[in-house]
């Protein structure tokens, strides 16, 4: 069990909340999801085994050490001008997402602007670690705040509100035709092997099928909460209501013997970390590819000029986009990262077995 | 050596150690032989001199048995070049001409070479002796509690004007020599006019000196010591300070006592997981009262809202300020606590603590419940068992208060985090500071 690699799935588990997975999922809860989440699994799953397998031919190296001397300049250029876009965009859409999460349910009187401020700075910080650095820091926030989602989660399945009837007739639908919407939603929760593509610098030896069978319970109990705690909560219909099913579910909780009785605000203040580590590592993944694509070593000033147009992108984002049409965004941008995960797993295991041969 | 040789370096030492009261030149004859001799008399042992020296000197008759003599006392070190031997004089030693050749005779004085007591590294059991001021002493309490043929001692000087000697101590078997060079490189590139204490690495080994965090460890304690030989690590002793520098150190070893090891187990991991909740309460504690109570007062279930807010009733302003005040008022009486003479340090905690508190609740002025923070803020910084990292604590609070005041809840949560990664970029001699799991970084 590469305790590394599991992070960064899990990772990309945890922060589905935000990035509108549950809402695409509920959306089409009864035209085609449940099977579309059924058809994730196989599909999540074959996607990590083959790029984990493929990269994991290159032990502690990156991809821009692996193509370090690859003679297809532009083709390398295209390469890794695509997947930093991919991973950029990722972390910019959890970032806007959780901003304007940020301020409506905790700061709503302060400009959505100087909110970002304050988390551009954590994040300029972190993703300028070297890579096992951000491994490290990652572990430690998720240290601190898995007892917090176990508890929450725990917490949401014993409660007496949580309707099983509302879920076993979402359930009832499984036999609908999967939606590419929801598969793409769905799959999303699976792809944080892909950060390997950096990350693979710190994973040391092969990757055992443990892994694999890990992944695959812990993305089925993921999937299932994601989809099926809200629908039990605000019923069947009630679910679509909302923007963002799963605070809304959180705010339905309520501990009763602890001083902060609203267990949104648990959620929140775990969210707000692990949000943070989500788009640090994306946009580290984005940062070092970008520094990989040029051959000579990146002089300070090209790197605040990085980060400056990380910044200004985002501000962009935070500016223009509310959250119905960065939800309208999400859907379109899930989609087209299935397609390019799969051209992607796929040519680079073909060219990784290649190489190996 | 010929003899004219000699009679110049002779003349320019003497030129140039300035004839102060204390200079000794003295020249000494017997019917067969004379010696010159040239010390500070100040730092030099004048027992030594007489025992080892003049005694000897009036009883051997024959000058070629005196020569044997001296050329076989272990004292005795061979001239080398004009300059060390300057060095060498005004560390104490004494310079002999004898028979158109020069001796350096070792006749340092060793003083303030007591046992000090613990006084920051208090435990309540286990060894209650610190180290002492003297180099020798020093190395000699390590040598007792760390028996092992393998422990090899280096020396060097460091400081242009303080000229202090430095020593540097390993296990052979057990450090990594990788960390070795980068000590030995990093304690030869200081460039510093006076090195008096082993605490001063601790911002030189930034570029900029200036450090928040150390990433050293400074102790006052033997058996710390030998622990860490033991674990790999390597020591600077420092001459002139009763302090030894332990490196590489991850902050593991700041949340650690020695008691950790004269306790059972339980208890030991009671009272660490004590201490990184202090580390936490302290850290976030002011940044969360003023984030709760300015920004998000329904983070609490209502009764307890009610009850901060009523007890803020009569504050005439907003919850920042009090908590500013406070921990100021908290900081001066820490500071004038350790700078007052011991007889009257229990008035400042009195007047601060009791008169202070419950007068400016009474006035008004602060809130009850703030009282209550600052006291289990300042409490909670002492938990730290390392007094450098407690006060690296003391200043990282105010950076989570200044973003909880500027942002609310997400300046807490994000604060916290930031001086996380801060900590953990940062590393000690190529051994990463904080991490979760401890282990040996991966070589490259």
């Amino acid at each position: 069990m590469n305790r590394y690699y599991f992070y960064l799935v899990l990772l990309n588990m945890l922060i589905n909340v935000i990035i509108f997975v549950p809402k695409i999922l509920i959306d089409y809860r009864y035209e085609g999801a449940v099977m579309g989440i059924l058809m994730a699994i196989p599909i999540g799953i074959t996607l990590n085994y083959f790029y984990s397998k493929a990269i994991t031919k290159f032990p502690e190296q990156g991809l821009p050490e692996i193509l370090a001397n690859s003679k297809h300049r532009w083709l390398k250029m295209i390469h890794f001008g695509s997947i930093q876009i991919i991973w950029f965009s990722a972390g910019l859409i959890t970032l806007v997402g959780f901003i304007d999460i940020l301020s409506r349910f905790v700061n709503p009187e302060m400009p959505k602007l100087s909110l970002l401020a304050i988390y551009l700075a954590a994040i300029f910080l972190i993703i300028q670690l070297p890579t096992e650095r951000v491994m490290y820091f990652l572990e430690i926030v998720l240290f601190l705040n898995i007892p917090l989602i176990g508890f929450i989660i725990f917490k949401a399945f014993t409660n007496e509100y949580l309707s099983w009837d509302s879920m076993l007739e979402v359930g009832t639908h499984l036999f609908e035709r999967p939606s590419l919407k929801s598969i793409a939603a769905a799959t999303y929760c699976f792809s944080g092997y892909a950060n390997l593509i950096i990350f693979n610098r710190v994973i040391k030896g092969k990757l055992k099928i443990w892994n694999f069978i890990v992944i695959f319970f812990i993305g089925v109990l993921n999937l299932f909460t994601t989809f099926f705690i809200p629908i039990g909560f605000h019923g069947s219909d009630g679910a679509q209501e909302y923007l963002y099913p799963w605070i809304s579910t959180a705010d339905s909780l309520r501990l009763t013997y602890s001083p902060i009785e609203r267990v949104i605000f648990l959620f929140l203040m775990f969210y707000m970390s692990i949000t943070l580590m989500s788009v640090s590592v994306h946009w580290h993944v984005a940062f070092e590819l970008l520094k990989g694509t040029f051959k000579e070593k990146v002089s300070m000033k090209k790197n605040w000029l990085v980060l400056a147009f990380f910044g200004g992108c985002s501000i962009v984002g935070v500016i223009f986009l509310n959250s119905l049409i960065l939800h309208k965004l999400t859907i379109y941008w899930m989609m087209f990262r299935l397609g390019f995960e799969i051209i992607l797993v796929g040519s680079f295991f073909f060219w990784a077995r290649r190489r190996a041969a | 050596m010929a003899t004219n040789q000699v009679q110049s370096i002779k003349d320019s030492l003497k030129n140039k150690i300035w004839p102060a009261e204390d200079v000794v030149f003295k020249e000494f004859h017997t019917k067969e032989k004379y010696i010159e001799a040239l010390y500070i008399k100040t730092i030099s042992d004048e027992t030594i001199i007489q025992d080892k020296l003049l005694k000897p000197f009036f009883e051997i008759l024959s000058p070629d048995l005196f020569l044997d003599y001296l050329q076989s006392s272990p004292l005795v070190i061979p001239f080398e070049s004009e300059q060390k031997t300057l060095d060498e004089v005004i560390k104490g030693t004494a310079i002999l001409f004898y028979q158109n050749a020069i001796y350096l005779f070792d006749s340092k004085v060793d003083r303030n070479n007591s046992v000090l007591d613990t006084t920051v590294e208090t435990t309540i059991q286990g060894p209650q002796s610190g180290f002492s001021e003297s180099l020798p002493t020093n190395l000699g309490l390590i040598r007792k509690r760390y028996p092992q043929t393998s422990l090899n001692v280096e020396s060097t000087t460091v400081g242009t004007v303080s000229k202090t000697d430095v020593m540097i101590l390993h296990d052979t078997r057990r450090a990594d020599t990788d960390t070795l060079t980068r000590i030995k490189q990093f304690l030869a590139s200081i460039d510093v006019h006076m090195f008096q204490t082993g605490e001063q690495l601790l911002d030189i080994i930034k570029k900029s000196n200036r450090a928040l965090v150390p990433v050293m460890l400074v102790t006052e304690r033997p058996d710390r010591v030998a622990v860490n030989l033991a674990a790999g690590k390597i020591i600077i002793l420092v001459s002139g300070s009763p302090f030894a520098v332990v490196l590489p150190t991850v902050m593991k070893d700041f949340m650690s006592s020695m008691e950790d090891i004269y306790q059972t187990y339980w208890v030991t991991k009671f009272l660490q997981i004590l201490r990184y909740i202090g580390f936490l309460t302290s850290l976030v504690l002011p940044g969360i009262y003023v984030a709760v109570t300015s920004y998000n007062p329904e983070l609490f279930r209502v009764q307890l809202a009610l009850s901060i807010a009523g007890s803020r009733m009569s504050v005439p302003y907003p919850s920042f300020i009090e908590v500013l005040l406070m921990l100021f008022m908290m900081e001066m009486l820490t500071e004038a606590s350790i700078r007052l003479p011991k007889a009257i340090g229990p008035t400042a905690t009195t007047v601060g603590g009791l008169i202070l508190g419950q007068a400016a609740t009474e006035a008004g002025l602060v809130s009850n419940i703030m009282i209550i923070i600052t006291s289990s803020v300042a409490i909670s910084n002492f938990v730290i068992p390392i007094n450098a990292f407690s006060f690296t604590l003391r200043i990282m609070k105010y950076f989570v208060l200044a973003l909880g005041t500027l942002f609310g809840l997400v300046g807490v949560v994000l604060g916290f985090f930031i001086l996380i990664a801060y900590m953990v970029k940062l590393d000690s001699f190529g051994e990463p500071f904080l991490t979760l799991i401890q282990s040996k970084p991966r070589k490259e």
